[in-house]
């Protein structure tokens, strides 16, 4: 891709890099606009920010609701996988009222967006933005007081604060470290600034503080929407680009908060159409790393919760990582053995403890 | 500690170690440094709380630049160490060696470009196809594939698995 990139105009980069990965597929050119107006010393016009923090929120609230179910799933859990993933179809409807598409939105350009959000359809999604509040809650609450859930996530794949700065993890991984850090509040782009809101951070470290921080991060992203569409209701309709003349020669640095993390632009331009160079740093890349010293000492069945609860996602990390994780582990341990594992604990436990699946009602 | 407190102590502890110092714009500051400091100025800034985002390297005709990106989380400024790496050997020492979340970046960065960190604790191959042939490096500005040029000549040398791959594409 990074290949690819210097063969492509600045206005054609953001549709490739959409493709990185299909879930984060607004965060990476949400990085490149950032990386590209660093580049040019512009910024987007008010409306446009504010559309780019909505069309991040709303995939940070279907990526963490996408995770949830692949954590339930892995667990053994597949009540929590049904109902998250159930849950997450409203979102996407709503991403494709947003923005025309249930996924690759396709809206961020350099110094803006390519559409904007008609001013009558605002209070229609500021209604279904507040409507996904309760089955959220609903989630929460389930998978909190599950005591067999507890088990198997409390005290589970530590990766103690130390470590989380050594080996520089990224967005939830790091901030369920006790590592504060969210780009969005560090170096507020788009419309974060302007908005009130948390950044969620534990402090226990282990797997049930990441899905702590992941479940209340969703309730953070719904507070981002609605102020956001609130304040975007008074700003003007259709200014919502800002052309540059001209890309001079230089460099520039851009970086976003994806669901998973910070993805990381650098981009160097030599003051033609097409850039020299095209970096791309995508969260899984740092984030996995750290699986080391969070699964060494731990059982085997656990490892699989414990890669999965730091959300890796492959296409972020170049198809390299399939075949080098599972040859860490044991050799001949496929991912099959490793569910069978991790499901055959979880029953476990529940007999020992007497509970059935947790019951949600909608 | 602020911004400007931070850069003012940049300047002063690594005074003999930095070539330039550039203030881009308030966030972004790039420090030039000869090969032989790149350990050095890197181990002082992870030291004062910087987050290595990432490294890159682009490819200059007579060396390989190597870029650090070291964020400063708390005093929103990304700070970037700017080290070459002289063709034809291209060899840095590693940063690995300090801690190791520059570890998969710099394996990395030999597999694509072709820099030969020095003292790495672990430098297989990280992304490369096994099959990929030695001193092939993709993202070098030599590195032509053949679906890049789209003169439809075969360029040297020849890249391995990739060429399979893109024939299929195209049948």
């Amino acid at each position: 891709m990074e290949k690819r990139c210097e063969t492509l105009t600045y206005d054609q980069i953001p549709f490739l890099l959409a493709r990185v990965c299909g879930i984060c597929s607004a965060s990476h050119p949400m990085a490149c606009a950032n990386a590209l107006e660093d580049l040019c010393g512009i910024e987007a016009p008010p409306r446009a920010q504010y559309i780019r923090s909505i069309i991040c929120e709303l995939e940070r609230l279907h990526s963490h609701m996408l995770w949830a179910g692949l954590a339930g799933h892995f667990i053994g859990y597949n009540t929590v996988f049904m109902w998250a993933w159930r849950y997450r179809e409203p979102i996407l409807d709503l991403c494709e009222k947003v923005t025309g598409n249930r996924n690759h939105y396709e809206n961020f350009k350099l110094g803006g967006c390519r559409r904007d959000i008609p001013q009558d359809a605002i209070p229609e999604i500021l209604e279904a933005a507040n409507d996904l509040e309760k089955p959220l809650t609903m989630l929460f609450n389930a998978v909190q007081d599950d005591p067999v859930l507890a088990l198997r996530t409390k005290g589970i794949g530590i990766l103690t604060e130390e470590n989380a700065r050594a080996y520089c993890v990224a967005g939830p991984t790091a901030r369920h470290s006790n590592v504060p850090i969210d780009v969005r509040r560090d170096e507020p782009y788009a419309a974060y600034g302007w908005v009130d809101w948390d950044v969620i951070s534990m402090d226990t470290c282990d797997v049930f503080a990441q899905v702590a921080v992941r479940l209340l991060e969703c309730f953070e992203a719904i507070k981002i929407i609605r102020q956001c569409l609130q304040k975007m209701e008074k700003t003007e309709p259709g200014v919502i680009d800002n052309e540059p003349r001209a890309i001079p020669e230089g460099e520039g640095i851009g970086h976003a908060e994806a669901p998973r993390g910070e993805t990381f632009h650098y981009v160097r331009s030599d003051g033609t159409n097409y850039p020299l160079r095209y970096k791309v740093r995508a969260p899984t890349f740092v984030n996995l790393p750290s699986f080391k010293p969070q699964v060494v000492g731990g059982e085997l069945a656990d490892a699989m919760l414990t890669v999965a609860a730091m959300d890796p996602c492959y296409s972020c990390t170049e198809r390299m990582a399939v075949v080098d994780r599972q040859r860490n582990i044991e050799g001949f341990l496929t991912m099959k053995d490793l569910l069978k594992l991790s499901h055959d604990k979880t029953a476990r436990l529940m007999k020992l403890h007497n509970v059935r699946s947790p019951e949600l009602q909608g | 500690m602020k911004r400007k407190e931070l850069i003012a102590l940049l300047k002063k502890e690594l005074a003999d170690k930095l070539a330039d110092v550039w203030e881009r714009n308030p966030k972004r500051v790039y420090l030039s440094v000869e090969p032989e400091h790149s350990v050095e100025v890197n181990r002082y800034l992870f030291e004062h709380g910087g987050r290595l985002a990432t490294a890159s390297g682009v490819d200059c005709r007579d060396w390989i630049e190597v870029l650090y990106h070291y964020c400063f989380d708390p005093l929103n400024v990304t700070v970037t160490v700017r080290a070459k790496a002289y063709k034809p050997e291209c060899v840095l020492d590693s940063v690995a060696q300090v801690f190791p979340g520059a570890s998969f970046i710099e394996r990395e960065m030999n597999d694509l470009l072709g820099v030969t960190f020095r003292n790495h604790p672990d430098p297989r191959r990280l992304i490369l196809a096994d099959d990929w042939p030695e001193g092939v490096y993709p993202l070098r500005r030599d590195y032509h594939h053949e679906t890049h040029t789209n003169t439809g000549r075969a360029v040297s040398p020849d890249p391995g698995r990739a060429r399979v791959l893109s024939a299929l594409r195209r049948g």
